[in-house]
């Protein structure tokens, strides 16, 4: 913010040494404190360079190997750690490729206020064309909006809807050039957290589709899951159905609602986004069905949590997925909370 | 994948129609190529001259029955009055040996309304007297054409009878050493000729083959190739084949208008790419039916199995890839393309139709029954009209019992037309993009 000495760096305007005002445009002379933001969003895009990951192969000629033809393919698993946030996203066995995202930031450096942070799971349709770069989009916008709204005010309900509003706008500008019969589309879940000192953390989670968001407070806490889905199966059991009757069962991957050029133009509800206030240590996970598919009581979820480091607890997760049939992509986003940090 | 972007040749394209999708632990790709050529298609390699021979059989035979020569002479004519103008062309009689007819000095002359109407005078002169040596003829013409290396050279081959003034390995020697000098398009005139000669020349050659049992319908049939003829403008196409390391490519067959197995006319390129001549190209599109096998991957790999390059002399004009995409879904690999299914039903259809007529003729009726019942349904199942009328004449099935029985009378005009035309295919269409 300094310009040259005895000019306002804004307007140029001639400043005193001792001015801590411009005169001129009301603009202030001494160094402002800015947000410091960080950021990390996985799977990473394909590297376009380097040997062939099968054969050693230099060269490449329409994306495949000129000696082995494998397609130059992004790894089956990208990891990402930002603060002691930890992410790791997973091909799985079956698909050939990952269509989920997920992202993650932070917001340091704004005077007054503690580290805030944001986070975003999203799973690509895969009935939709090219559903990998909706929830790329999606991921990355959501975690981005949020955190405007956090260096801004620091309140978690109204970055969440900011950050739902962005991933929406961006889900849905992922179709241009694609089919718009076939719309890319994703769930989303995001979560904002904000350290309010003395040991609270306020946290905000908001979710369209079935991606899932999971408060597992170290023991005697109760693991419990914080998202609703948008899916069939879920309309059911609200609606009375028991949870292991066989439409129920039959609905459980068919969502009702979805961020993409084909959603509606606020594919959310006032209910999807939940506000809670912790004070005890825990961890706040986030996953795509991938996971929860394979676990889906919180409190299994929170044995591979407790007491264990966040990228060791992300990976053994996705790991258990994998072992347990790897029949999706798998994503799962660790985010310690409190004392164990 | 069907298709990839062909940037700068007008109404030229490559288009693979597969399904891509392998259980894990297979490595079999099949694929459908498409190659269109278009009317518009202009490649930097466009020949500036075309060169064509029409060689007349002029064996004694040809005199009975009475009409036999005059069609041919006429028919002659009728080829000679397609010639686009200043387009070299020489007249050759074929007998044990070979002649120049017109001009007589050997030479190719150009078309023009003048030695277009001289030819034709010349032609009507002829009279029949010798012996049928197809080898010679060949060579006479494999000669002429050399002279006009890069031109558009292209041979009418027309025949009463047997090759009978050399042997079987001279004829097959003569036609290797013609291989990819000129087109050459064979016609067998009445029923005292062999199918399967004039096939290995067409085949060879890259021509078609057909009976034409009436000298009457000769002149039709030769104005309609020289016609295709005039309208050939790329000399040849080359298909080139990538594989991967520890691939193979286990046949390429052009498999429409016509099955032809290009498989064993390779060339080999490098380890992992080869050549396979195409001919030469007017405004058309064919069809070629690839089988590769890969080494297998791992569920959710995918590899390219083979890519398809068009060549034309130094130019690549397109080019089309075939993936492979490994997965655990069943629903996803066990489905067969409908294109791969039906043209390796004609390619069997051909087979069936060709083992069939021979067990006939060696009166193993048993086999002759089966082979030809077989077309018959591969014939029907496929819409395949044509066929299913030609195979008609030599096999009857009842259409409730599915009882098939041999034809006791069989006309030799219908047995040697389902032979000689036992290779056409019937069309599919493409697959709609999904």
């Amino acid at each position: 913010m300094t310009g040259a000495p005895g000019t306002c760096s804004a307007c140029a305007a001639p400043v005193g040494a001792s001015d801590r005002f411009c005169e001129g445009c009301g603009g202030p002379l001494f160094e402002v404190p800015r947000p410091i933001f960080d950021r990390v969003a996985i799977p990473r895009p394909v590297a376009l360079e380097g040997p062939c990951a099968d054969c050693g192969n230099e060269v490449f000629s329409d994306g495949y190997c000129t000696g082995c033809g494998h397609r130059r393919a992004a790894p089956d698993r990208d990891e990402a750690k930002l603060g002691a946030m930890a992410l790791v996203t997973d091909r799985g066995l079956l698909h050939s490729r990952n269509e989920d995202a997920a992202a993650a930031g932070t917001v340091t450096g704004v005077p007054g206020r503690l580290e805030a942070f944001a986070v975003v799971v999203c799973d690509g349709v895969s009935t939709s064309g090219e559903p990998q770069v909706a929830s790329a989009a999606a991921s990355k916008a959501g975690v981005e909006g949020m955190l405007v709204e956090l260096a801004d005010a620091g309140a978690t309900h109204a970055a969440v809807v900011a950050g739902l509003a962005a991933a929406t706008r961006a889900a849905a500008d992922a179709a241009t050039g694609l089919d718009p019969q076939n719309a890319p589309s994703c769930t989303y879940t995001g979560a904002a957290v904000v350290s309010k000192g003395q040991g609270a953390v306020e946290i905000t989670v908001g979710n369209v589709g079935d991606s899932r968001a999971y408060w597992l407070p170290e023991p005697p806490g109760l693991a419990r899951q914080l998202t609703l889905d948008d899916s069939v199966s879920q309309e059911l059991m609200t609606a009375g159905a028991a949870p292991d009757s066989e439409l129920v069962q039959r609905g459980a991957h068919t969502i009702t609602r979805w961020l993409g050029a084909d959603s509606e133009a606020q594919p959310w509800a006032d209910s999807s986004v939940q506000t809670l206030t912790v004070t005890g240590p825990g961890t706040l996970l986030l996953c795509s069905d991938g996971l929860w598919n394979y676990l889906p009581e919180a409190a299994d979820i929170a044995r591979f949590c407790s007491g264990v480091d966040p990228a060791a607890a992300a990976r053994a997760l996705t790991d258990f997925a994998i072992q347990a049939g790897g029949n999706d992509n798998i994503t799962v986003a660790v985010i310690p909370i409190g004392a164990n940090t | 994948m069907s298709s990839t972007a062909q940037e700068g040749i007008p109404g030229f394209s490559v288009d693979v129609d597969h399904n891509p999708y392998l259980p894990e632990g297979s490595g079999t790709v099949d694929a459908i190529v498409s190659i269109t050529v278009g009317s518009d298609t202009a490649v930097d390699a466009a020949p500036t001259e075309r060169v064509e021979a029409i060689i007349v059989d002029c064996s004694t035979s040809m005199l009975k029955p009475a009409g036999k020569f005059d069609g041919a002479k006429r028919a002659t004519a009728a080829a000679i009055d397609e010639l686009s103008d200043g387009t070299y062309f020489i007249v050759v009689a074929g007998t044990a040996s070979a002649a120049p007819v017109y001009p007589l000095d050997g030479v190719p002359t150009r078309a023009s309304a003048a030695t277009k109407a001289e030819a034709a005078r010349v032609v009507d002169g002829l009279w029949p007297n010798g012996g049928t040596a197809m080898g010679t003829w060949l060579a006479y013409v494999r000669d002429i054409v050399g002279q006009y290396p890069g031109a558009l050279t292209h041979a009418i081959l027309l025949t009463d009878g047997k090759d009978e003034h050399e042997t079987p390995e001279q004829l097959q020697q003569e036609i290797a050493l013609s291989v990819g000098r000129f087109t050459c398009d064979c016609r067998g005139v009445g029923t005292a000729w062999r199918v399967d000669e004039l096939r290995s020349i067409s085949s060879a050659l890259m021509g078609t083959v057909d009976i034409v049992a009436d000298a009457d319908d000769l002149a039709e049939d030769f104005a309609a190739m020289m016609r295709t003829s005039m309208g050939k403008s790329i000399p040849d196409l080359t298909l080139r084949v990538w594989t991967p390391a520890g691939a193979t490519v286990e046949f390429v067959k052009q498999v429409a208008p016509t099955v032809e197995d290009l498989t064993h006319r390779r060339v080999e390129v490098s380890g992992q790419i080869g050549e396979y001549s195409l001919g030469s190209w007017g405004a058309e599109d064919r069809d070629y039916h690839v089988q590769v096998a890969v080494e297998p991957a791992a569920a959710g790999k995918e590899k390219l199995a083979a890519r398809m390059t068009v060549v034309a002399g130094d130019q690549v004009l397109g080019q089309g890839l075939v993936n492979a995409l490994w997965t655990a879904e069943v629903a996803l690999s066990a489905r067969i393309n409908r294109r791969v299914a039906h043209y390796t039903g004609q390619a069997e259809l051909a087979d069936a139709v060709q083992q069939g007529l021979a067990a006939r003729r060696d009166g193993d009726v048993a086999t002759a029954t089966a082979k030809l019942q077989r077309a018959m349904e591969l014939a029907v199942e496929s819409g395949n009209d044509d066929k299913v009328a030609e195979l008609g004449k030599v096999i009857d099935v009842d259409e409730r019992t599915g009882t098939a029985r041999l034809k006791r009378e069989v006309a030799a005009a219908d047995e040697m037309a389902l032979d000689a035309r036992s290779t056409k295919t019937a069309r599919v269409r493409k697959e709609n993009p999904a």
